[in-house]
């Protein structure tokens, strides 16, 4: 007792060693918190930041002591105080403790391996010898020097207008003046690229001012002295004899023919192989700050461009605010290296977080990478770093700013990496780009004022002085924007929700089909201005970012407050052998919008009304919009200058937006609508009916469409209500529960006429019944026995059959006895079907409230006496009434309890999601043309499936936000869904917060208590009434079945990236490959009454085979009228998977399929033992194989035969695939 | 291939369906049952149990089968219940699967449970003339049953047995029923008779009623439970059971325990209820040592939570999960 007591007071002391770090450090941490916690307020910090630090430092000094004589410890230890300040830090710095954990094991993977760069030290050594002994060329003719470097092989790369003979400035080179590691590879703060890019090892080659004269700034001067330069040091460095041996190639890397660099890549198999650290160095000319250039002349609103004679004053000149910006980018390098080095040292983790700010963006295509890239953002680093200044320095409060918004002030200097990872992000998702300017607070004055800047343009000065987003679209920023607030929303999500860390860092979101909702590829060869100027061609420096310019500041004009973001997507700019001048740029570009979905599908858009003061206004939207524009008058009176969009269905609705761009393409830049590739048509296509058969329905005015399928409940449920008189017991309440009254069934719901009954074809006769739950008042009087309730049921469908036909003529109901498979008896079987005047079928069936109670005594009469007394004690329920009832409780609970609720959910999504109801369609139609559907993946499996892509998996409280990420197009929504489903760990379930109720309300269902050892299904779905998930996933998909809609998911989604390459065939991805299965069964399609929903329906079948039109159809079955739910393809294909259980596995497209897909068990390939239940058809097997006489075989050729018995009439063939 | 060779006892009966496939249906003499009240059922000596009968195969089809052999007195299947029965009866590898009890056999005989109650109450109360149930219209003849089920075929003779256990030189074609048809007819029909008319299904629910509630009215005639009166047994021990009016037993004069009440005691909250909030008895933090310990356990704690996430990290690494591309 006394030793324990003793140990005791050991660890006290050690605990109390140094008590200054448990004192000081959780307010330390509060301090932190403050500053981090609430984004909005990011900027407090600011004073307190010296005071951190030295706080900081202190506790270094103290806990620094015990590293030194810390034991080896064992988790039974109290940590050190060191361990304990890197537990506090994890947890209170960053998101988590497993966070940091995350992010410190993802960084080293992002960085270049500064081990292997040895090669590269040799290589920037040779390179540097090799440009300090290049011989000094004298000044001369700029064409006369071409003329000399093309005999070495290179072309000079002069900018558009070329020189001319007349030109009278010279070209020359001299040993450069200073050469410079700059970038940020000197700084170790290289990220690396998507895709094994190689690392780009920026050296700026200061060009000596002795080339340079004072009005160089002129008519692009300065570019062609550049490219000259240029070109010396790559005749120089490909030399064979005097250079290095490396290839060098022209590239500009964002496309922009005055920023020309030079690529030089050892070759490999040198000793300077640089492959192994993938990277390669570029070589960028640059102004050095004695340049006789002056600075004052590169203000964004001065016109250094003269394309007028020179006899006109230059005051009528246009600025070129981007020539400008371009040539002061030539200056920078340096500068920008030295501020990032300073803030690298004042910012302990500033590398850091600058790295996972660029891993995070290189994750979103803003950056380098094989696959599409947004334009702009292709080789933009400095942005980056620009930003983090930003961060850690703050706002130019020198600068006045035209809004009065609050500046932003400096963040501290001790924050870590991932808060300063969130404050970017925080940053780019709040900063509105296209208003607010940003001036990086520096040691110098900003040289130029802010009014100087051009209104139209984003602005973002960083501490060099230069405008980093001058050439970047306002679109990219936008989705820039987008982007940064969907990672911020995940960020904030509770940390039982999916992981944010895979999905911030780790995740490839660059993928178009699910990151756009419309998707438009835009082929530019034939494109053409309709406004063309030479001047804004020379600002921009090339033709095509003048047309890339000018489309996209258009599209975002005239799509307004619909989308939320324009993005364009291009292949970066290939790079340019030495001998060939022009950037080439891909010739294709994409277009992806984002839509905000309250608006994009507006149909009208209004422009200035007739009175508008300004004259101008209206003449602008004319030559804006073109011939679509129309003055108007509204209904409120209003005459307004306006776009009308007329739409015929709503599919056409959904699409306004592709209208409209290509309206503004044709319009403005001259490309043909032929020239734009669009992808929502053949998705449309697949949940239309043929139109032989929809023919028939107009022919016939049947009702269609879901409103109307409504309207049709709505006038059932009012005449049952007016029956209450008549009935026994009043309606109180009927509820639909099938997803024709929901929207999401595949197919929008058509009534079938007699009269149009009898013009369609036999193969188009299928009516399919709406399931609707009839609740009557409650009642005394029903019998205390589960068997005479379905009896009384049956009394009450008869009775209301009767009085519904007697009220409404021309209405048909029949009572339907009885399930044909099931034989239970006190199951929920009875139902009645109504068929309506205006050709609607409904099955009605009647919920008791009390048969679950029942249910509930027959499993367990005793449910007060605990299991395992129960056990001892004699007697109890028989077993088979036991799994009788288990077995009528779970098709009670799933059918009265969860469906209705299932369906109001899902009702609700459709009014709150536009996109969603498409987006069931498209995934139902997909899993149904994979034969999965509804066998193996019930129709409320899919739902919720396609719920959890529009509300996230996060637990939501009680009101739940609209989702930022919800998919605004079908499109999308069916891309999220297939990745979902490529993508998911099933084994870990999903939660998707699909009713949106309080905990509180979730307690009051019954669960299903079927042995959990009894349940197949694999998924687990769990809401908040079903939080075990198996309501609608108990039987199936099995992990088998799983496993394969994850194959087809992923074959579906390699599918959809072909969007990228143009390619995408919308028809393979609902084209099933029947070769996988071991025997196929063909059916007649002829005899089914669903095969016009067939994917690949064949018109021919329909067809009228009889030489004579007025000879009646032979074999028109005896029945006249409607037979709603009457489907032998479905029952006959449920028979056999029943009765072939153990067998096979049997797939069918149970919307119109032409073919059964079966697959043997693979148990059953060996000679198994005799049993005499062994439950499937054995035969002996042969002599040779089984010396034991009791072995037995499958005997497929018998079971087939049995087959084609069961389908006689339907089964026109089995063929055995091999 | 000579099928003379019996397997596990049983004598494989080539069964041709077409002139490619052929299915084998095993065929043995049922032996005796191993419960008592069996032999009812099963006559020994002239029954034959098959194993792997046809999915489809109806009654007719067997005896047209057997034909040769001699008369069927009837078949019984057992497939149906092999779901239920499964687990039992993979024990008894025997396949003595004839162990279900009399009633459910009738119920595969009859197809439907209401002749049954019909009888039950022909044999139950016969001095009183019970109602008589409207059936409602029967389902097409054909059952699917799961394949590889058994059947007992009862001869009426004895000496069928040998006949039909007999190697026969040829093997027998599938004899179809024609009566009875299969695929799209069969589900047509199947479809119609789910939809009997109205009027069928009305005399069928009323008249099931009256029979129900006769059957009611008798089960309480025959009730030991008696208003106002309370049971007590053999012992002289009352029976108190919930079930009567106000919180009285069932046969009223002692009270009973309310439900809720019963559910809180199962909860084990019943002690809670009464005493609330018990202060522990022990004062946890009254010696220094008490805090120190606790504050020391709770930084072990934190730091073990740090050891566990750092392993879970360091396992994610170890499967290059932190490649972000």
């Amino acid at each position: 007792m006394a030793l324990d007591r003793k140990r005791k007071r050991g660890a006290e002391v050690i605990v109390q060693k140094n008590p200054t770090v448990f004192e000081e450090e959780p307010n330390r941490m509060d301090a932190e918190d403050d500053a981090s916690a609430g984004s909005g307020h990011l900027s407090s910090g600011a004073e307190e930041s010296d005071g951190e630090m030295q706080v900081e430092q202190e506790e270094e000094d103290i806990s620094g002591k015990p590293v030194t004589t810390s034991t080896p410890h064992t988790t039974r230890r109290p940590p050190t105080a060191l361990e304990l300040r890197d537990i506090k830090d994890a947890t209170d710095l960053y998101r988590s403790s497993s966070f940091k954990l995350q992010i410190d094991a993802l960084l080293p993977n992002a960085r270049p391996k500064y081990k292997h760069s040895p090669p590269l030290d040799r290589f920037l050594a040779a390179l540097h010898g090799c440009l300090n002994s290049i011989p000094t060329v004298e000044p001369r003719h700029p064409l006369e020097a071409s003329k000399a470097l093309l005999k070495k092989g290179i072309a000079v790369p002069y900018i558009s207008p070329l020189p001319t003979p007349e030109t009278n400035w010279k070209v020359g080179f001299e040993k450069p003046s200073e050469i410079l590691l700059v970038g940020s590879w000197p700084n170790k703060l290289s990220v690396k690229a998507q895709d094994k890019q190689p690392f780009t090892v920026d050296l700026a080659v200061e060009m000596p001012s002795t080339l340079l004269q004072e009005k160089d700034y002129l008519n692009s001067r300065f570019f062609q002295k550049r490219a000259y330069f240029l070109s010396v040091i790559a005749a120089a460095i490909t030399n064979k004899k005097k250079g290095i041996n490396a290839d060098a190639y022209f590239t500009s890397p964002s496309g922009d023919p005055r920023q020309i660099c030079l690529t030089v890549r050892p070759n490999s198999g040198s000793d300077d192989d640089l492959t192994k650290l993938n990277a390669e160095v570029r070589i960028i000319p640059t102004m050095g700050s004695t340049s006789p250039i002056p600075i004052q002349r590169l203000s964004p609103s001065r016109a250094n461009i003269r394309t007028t004679s020179a006899g006109e004053t230059a005051a009528t000149e246009l600025p070129t605010p981007l020539y400008n910006n371009t040539l002061h980018l030539s200056t920078t390098p340096k500068a920008q290296l030295l501020r990032s080095h300073t803030l690298k040292n004042l910012v302990p983790s500033y590398a850091d977080g600058l790295t996972l700010l660029r891993i995070w963006a290189n994750q979103r295509g803003y950056g380098r990478g094989s696959k599409l890239c947004i334009k702009g953002f292709e080789s933009n680093g400095a942005f980056w770093t620009g930003v983090m200044d930003l961060l850690i320095s703050g706002e130019d409060t020198s600068v006045a700013s035209s809004s009065k918004s609050a500046k932003r002030k400096p963040l501290g200097k001790g924050l870590s990496s991932y808060q300063l990872f969130r404050a970017a992000l925080d940053f780019l998702a709040r900063h509105d780009f296209a208003r607010e300017r940003i001036f990086v607070k520096s040691e110098t004055v900003h040289k130029f004022a802010p009014e100087e800047y051009p209104s139209n343009s984003p602005v973002f000065v960083d501490s060099t002085g230069v405008n980093l987003l001058a050439s970047i679209p306002i679109g990219s920023l936008d989705t820039l924007q987008y982007d940064a607030k969907l990672t911020l929303d995940i960020l904030n999500e509770d940390l039982t929700a999916q992981d944010p860390f895979r999905e911030a860092f780790l995740k490839d979101h660059r993928d178009l089909q699910t990151r756009f909702d419309v998707v438009m590829r835009v082929d530019l060869s034939s494109a053409k201005l309709r406004v063309s100027s030479t001047h804004s061609t020379l600002d921009y420096g090339s033709l095509y970012d003048t047309l890339l310019g000018t489309l996209l500041s258009s599209l975002r004009k005239a799509l307004g407050n619909r989308a939320k973001a324009v993005a364009c997507l291009h292949h970066p700019c290939e790079e340019n052998l030495l001998l060939e001048t022009d950037p080439t740029h891909s010739p294709t570009i994409y277009i992806g919008l984002i839509l905000e979905v309250e608006h994009a599908f507006r149909l009208v858009d209004h422009g200035p009304t007739a009175d508008d003061p300004d004259p101008q206004a209206a003449t602008r939207f004319r030559d804006f919009w073109g011939d679509k524009a129309e003055l108007r008058r509204f209904k409120d009176g209003s005459i307004t200058e306006s776009v009308v969009w007329d739409v015929q269905t709503s599919d056409d609705r959904t699409k306004i937006p592709y209208y409209i761009c290509t309206h503004i393409l044709g319009l403005h830049c001259g490309i043909p609508g032929s020239d734009i590739q669009h992808w929502q048509d053949p998705f449309d296509a697949t949940l239309r009916l043929p139109e032989d058969v929809t023919s028939v329905y107009r022919a016939a005015k049947a009702e269609a469409g879901f409103k109307a399928a409504m309207t049709a409940f709505d006038g059932l449920v009012k005449s049952v209500k007016a029956l209450d008189d008549e009935l026994p017991l009043a309606v109180v309440n009927i509820s639909p529960i099938t997803d024709v009254l929901r929207y999401t069934s595949v197919f929008t719901p058509t009534a079938i006429t007699a009269s149009s009954f009898t013009s369609l074809p036999r193969c188009a006769h299928y009516l399919q019944p709406m399931d609707v739950i009839v609740e009557f008042e409650k009642s005394g009087r029903w019998p205390d026995d589960l068997r005479g309730i379905q009896k009384v049921k049956l009394a009450m469908f008869e009775r209301l059959a009767t009085k519904l036909m007697e009220s409404s003529p021309g209405l048909r109901a029949t009572v339907v006895v009885g399930d044909p498979i099931a034989t239970s008896d006190i199951m929920d079987t009875a139902s009645l079907e109504i068929v309506t005047p205006q050709g609607w079928a409904f099955s009605a069936r009647i919920w008791h409230d009390r048969e679950l109670k029942l249910l509930d005594t027959s499993i367990d009469d005793r449910p007060h006496i605990p299991p395992h007394i129960k056990k001892k004690l004699p007697g109890g329920p028989d077993p088979k009434v036991v799994r009788a009832s288990l077995e009528a409780k779970e098709v009670y609970v799933r059918r009265f309890l969860h469906a209705p609720r299932h369906h109001r959910a899902v009702a609700a999504l459709c009014h709150r999601y536009t996109a969603y109801a498409g987006t069931v369609r498209l995934v139902k139609r997909w899993l149904a043309s994979h034969w999965v559907l509804q066998k193996y993946v019930s129709v409320e499996a899919s739902e919720i499936l396609c719920a959890a892509v529009f509300l996230g998996s996060a637990k939501m409280g009680t009101s739940q936000p609209y989702v930022a990420s919800a998919p605004g197009t079908k499109e999308r929504g069916f891309a999220k869904v297939v990745q979902l489903l490529k993508d998911w760990q099933w084994q870990n379930g999903i939660f998707v917060p699909l009713y949106g109720e309080r905990e509180g309300d979730t307690a009051e269902l019954p669960k299903n208590d079927l042995p959990a050892s009894g349940k197949e299904g694999v998924w687990r779905l769990s809401t908040e009434l079903d939080p075990d998930g198996y309501m609608w996933t108990r039987d199936a998909p099995d992990a088998v079945i799983a496993r394969r809609i994850q194959t087809i998911a992923s074959a579906t989604w390699s599918c959809l990236q072909n969007m990228e390459r143009g390619s995408l065939d919308v028809t393979t991805m609902f084209a099933h490959p029947a070769k996988q299965y071991d025997f196929i069964i063909e059916l007649n399609p002829a005899l089914l009454p669903r095969y016009y929903q067939n994917i690949h329906v064949n018109p021919s079948v329909w067809a009228r085979k009889g030489k004579y039109a007025n000879v009646v159809d032979q074999d028109k079955d005896n029945h006249s009228t409607v037979q709603p739910g009457y489907d032998p393809a479905w029952r006959l294909f449920n028979d056999l998977s029943r009765v072939y259980k153990d067998t096979f596995m049997l797939f069918y497209d149970p919307l119109g399929g032409a073919r059964f897909g079966g697959v043997w068990d693979p148990r059953l390939k060996e000679p198994r033992p005799f049993k005499i239940l062994g439950k499937f058809s054995a035969i002996p097997a042969a002599k040779e194989a089984a010396k034991d006489k009791t072995m037995v075989v499958l005997n497929k050729e018998a079971i087939l035969c049995e087959i084609e018995r069961f389908g006689a009439g339907l089964v026109t063939g089995i063929t055995q695939c091999i | 291939m000579s099928t003379s060779t019996t397997i596990s006892g049983f004598t494989p009966l080539r069964v041709t369906y077409s002139s490619s496939s052929t299915h084998i249906i095993y065929v043995r003499a049922h032996s005796g049952p191993s419960k008592k009240g069996k032999e009812a059922a099963f006559p020994e000596g002239r029954t034959l149990f098959l194993a792997n009968v046809p999915p489809d195969a109806t009654e007719r089809e067997l005896v047209l089968l057997f034909k040769s052999a001699g008369t069927v007195e009837m078949v019984i299947f057992n497939g149906d219940e092999e779901e239920l029965g499964s687990v039992e009866e993979e024990n008894s590898d025997e396949g003595e699967s004839c162990e279900d009890d009399g009633e459910e056999i009738e119920e595969e005989v009859e197809e439907d449970s209401h002749p049954r109650k019909k009888r039950r109450t022909g044999k139950g109360a016969a001095k009183l003339t019970a109602p008589q149930v409207v059936l409602l219209p029967p389902r097409p003849a054909r059952t699917f049953r799961k394949t590889g089920s058994t059947a007992h075929v009862i001869f009426t003779d004895a000496s069928s047995i040998p006949r039909a256990l007999a190697p026969s030189k040829k093997d027998r074609s599938w004899p179809s029923d024609p009566e009875s048809p299969l695929g799209l007819a069969h589900y047509a029909a199947l479809h119609a008779s789910l939809r009997p008319p109205l009027d069928i299904v009305r005399a069928h629910a009323d008249s099931w009623m009256e029979l129900f509630d006769y059957e009611e009215a008798k089960k309480k005639k025959q009730g030991k439970y008696r208003k106002g009166e309370a049971i007590v047994d053999d012992d002289g021990f009352t029976l108190v059971t919930r079930g009567g009016a106000y919180g009285q037993t069932v046969g009223g004069g002692v009270g009973v325990a309310s439900k809720q009440f019963q559910q809180e005691v199962r909860r084990g909250g019943g002690a809670a209820r009464h005493r609330k909030k018990k202060e522990p008895a022990e004062k946890e933090t009254f010696y220094a040592f008490q805090i120190h310990e606790k504050k020391r356990n709770d930084l072990i704690e934190l730091k073990k939570k740090w050891e566990e996430d750092k392993a879970k990290v360091e396992k994610l690494k170890s499967s290059r999960t932190f490649k972000p591309y």
